[in-house]
């Protein structure tokens, strides 16, 4: 029986968020001095349950503001969830829109020591794990140059290596999967299938069918808070025909 | 056996506990070393920067009120140059902890880590800056031909001093997700503290202003820090009680409130 990673159990998450109405002259009045807005609460997620085993790469797909990255941000631990639980198994890596905390006017080499921190290192692990992080990310010509001289696809591939050096044994990925170019993608996408070999597992929120279809196992459809499908991804894409590119298969 | 597992339970608990203190120092310490090395990047004067600051502030004040109100103090030099160096630590640390949390919204809502690291990263941070305005301080008294041998009991006070300034950081770091304009309230209060604190005059002899400053934490260190440095001698006892008091209260209150407020910061920013 494969060991439970990540266990979700009926999760529900509901955001207060600005909106316009119209409002009262007392009400405006009030607002233009308090600057406060008025708020409306939203259900982002809506009795979610979902376990994600080991050896498992899991898709998460939906529309825009379906609350996928809600549901990544509360398995990293970020947003709390307010009503059901979430448990992990293993040390989480979480990659949202590659932001880790890079300082643009700093090298390349205090970076790495800064960002593998952030992801719980060691300094002596640091140093013992330093020359594999440059070597990935084939930037080696650029240990000492600032950050914000690279180039985007540098920066990618520099914050994708950090990453995979931090022992991730739970990787959650927001639009994230293959980076930089073809040579690159093929190692990036090796890497992963270790963590997921060696008994990890992997999150995947993506708009990106085909990649969905391409590397996970199993995918779920979450729309308007609600997981509403789980499955294997040709048939769950199906279901989500909306989002689906034709050409892909 | 029930104990023996109780104990295992007990000493999972406390390496969990350790490796999270870890965690967070170590985080702290780099988050501290890449601002540090961030300040002076590009920077033709560097350090110097920092030090420029407290010894324009203390030349300034020291040229408008020595005629006046340093004539009663004795040693007022030493006395304005103490004030003025464990203040700039106190207003620095909170200023930015005002702006902190707001500035690293994307990576609070990027990465699960432990958000008081930015918070003792500050504090860290500004105590490099804080030793080398002690080690102009030190230049000072020697050059003042004063005993400077009191500075060794300074590292002491100064353990309380950043205790107390962590806790203060961390309440207004984490009410500032809460209060927009917390900024702008606390700019103007530090001023205020600025005046209120004697740093450039004595509080001997103004009644009012001495109970008001039982209530001000920063009275009670730089007036510790004063007695054991400039004038050699053993601070009172009920104003040393005190300031271990204030110390333990404000972190006690600062991690209580940053520990209830954190969960919610990410959603907030």
């Amino acid at each position: 029986m494969e060991e439970k990673k990540v266990i979700i159990d009926n999760v529900s998450k509901e955001f207060l968020i600005g909106y316009n109405r119209n409002l009262s002259a007392t009400e405006r009045f009030v607002s233009l001095f308090s600057g406060r807005e008025p708020k409306k609460v939203i259900d982002v997620l809506k009795g979610v349950s979902l376990d994600i085993y080991s050896g498992e790469v899991m898709g998460i797909i939906g529309d825009n503001g379906s609350g996928k990255s809600t549901l990544l941000r509360i398995i990293a631990g970020i947003y709390k969830p307010d009503s059901g639980s979430v448990t992990a198994n293993g040390k989480i890596i979480s990659l949202i829109n590659l932001y880790i905390g890079l300082k643009d006017r700093l090298e390349m080499r205090d970076n790495i020591y800064l960002c593998c921190s952030l992801f719980g290192l060691t300094r002596r692990e640091i140093n013992e794990r330093f020359d594999s992080i440059v070597t990935f990310s084939e930037l080696s010509k650029f240990i000492n140059t600032k950050i914000y001289q690279f180039s985007e696809g540098m920066k990618q591939r520099f914050v994708f290596s950090i990453a995979m050096h931090c022992n991730p044994e739970i990787l959650l990925l927001d639009e994230i999967f293959e980076v930089g170019d073809e040579n690159f993608r093929e190692k990036s996408v090796k890497k992963i299938q270790e963590i997921v070999q060696i008994g990890g597992c992997v999150v995947l929120v993506s708009h990106d069918m085909e990649m969905v279809n391409k590397y996970c196992n199993r995918v779920g459809l979450i729309s308007a808070g609600h997981l509403v499908g789980i499955g294997k991804p040709n048939e769950i894409i199906g279901k989500n025909l909306k989002n689906f590119k034709p050409d892909v298969i | 056996m029930i104990n023996l597992w109780e104990n295992l339970d007990n000493m999972s608990i406390v390496k969990k506990h350790w490796q999270e203190t870890r965690y967070t120092f170590n985080l702290s310490l780099s988050l501290a070393k890449a601002d540090f090395k961030l300040k002076n990047e590009g920077s033709y004067l560097g350090i110097i920067w920092y030090l420029l600051n407290p010894i324009l502030t203390f030349t300034l004040l020291f040229l408008v009120f020595n005629d006046r109100l340093g004539q009663n103090i004795s040693n007022y030099p030493l006395y304005l140059l103490f004030g003025i160096i464990m203040f700039n630590f106190f207003q620095n640390c909170t200023y930015e902890s005002v702006r902190i949390i707001r500035e690293s919204r994307w990576i609070i809502k990027s990465i699960n880590f432990p958000i008081e690291s930015l918070i003792l990263g500050i504090i860290l941070k500004n105590l490099f800056s804080h030793l080398f305005e002690l080690i102009v301080a030190v230049a000072v008294i020697l050059f003042l031909d004063a005993n400077a041998a009191g500075i060794i009991f300074y590292f002491i006070i100064l353990l309380f001093f950043m205790v107390f300034v962590f806790g203060a950081s961390l309440i207004l770091s984490s009410l500032t997700v809460y209060f927009n304009d917390i900024e702008n309230v606390w700019s103007f209060g530090v001023r205020l503290l600025w005046l209120g604190t004697p740093i450039f005059y004595a509080i001997e002899g103004q009644t009012n202003l001495f109970y008001a400053n039982l209530l001000n934490p920063m009275y009670y260190f730089i007036t510790i820090a004063r007695d054991i440095i400039i004038y050699s001698r053993t601070p009172d006892a009920w104003l040393l009680l005190a300031g271990i008091f204030y110390s333990l209260l404000v972190m006690s209150l600062g991690l209580f409130l940053f520990r209830k407020l954190k969960t919610k910061l990410a959603e907030k920013i």
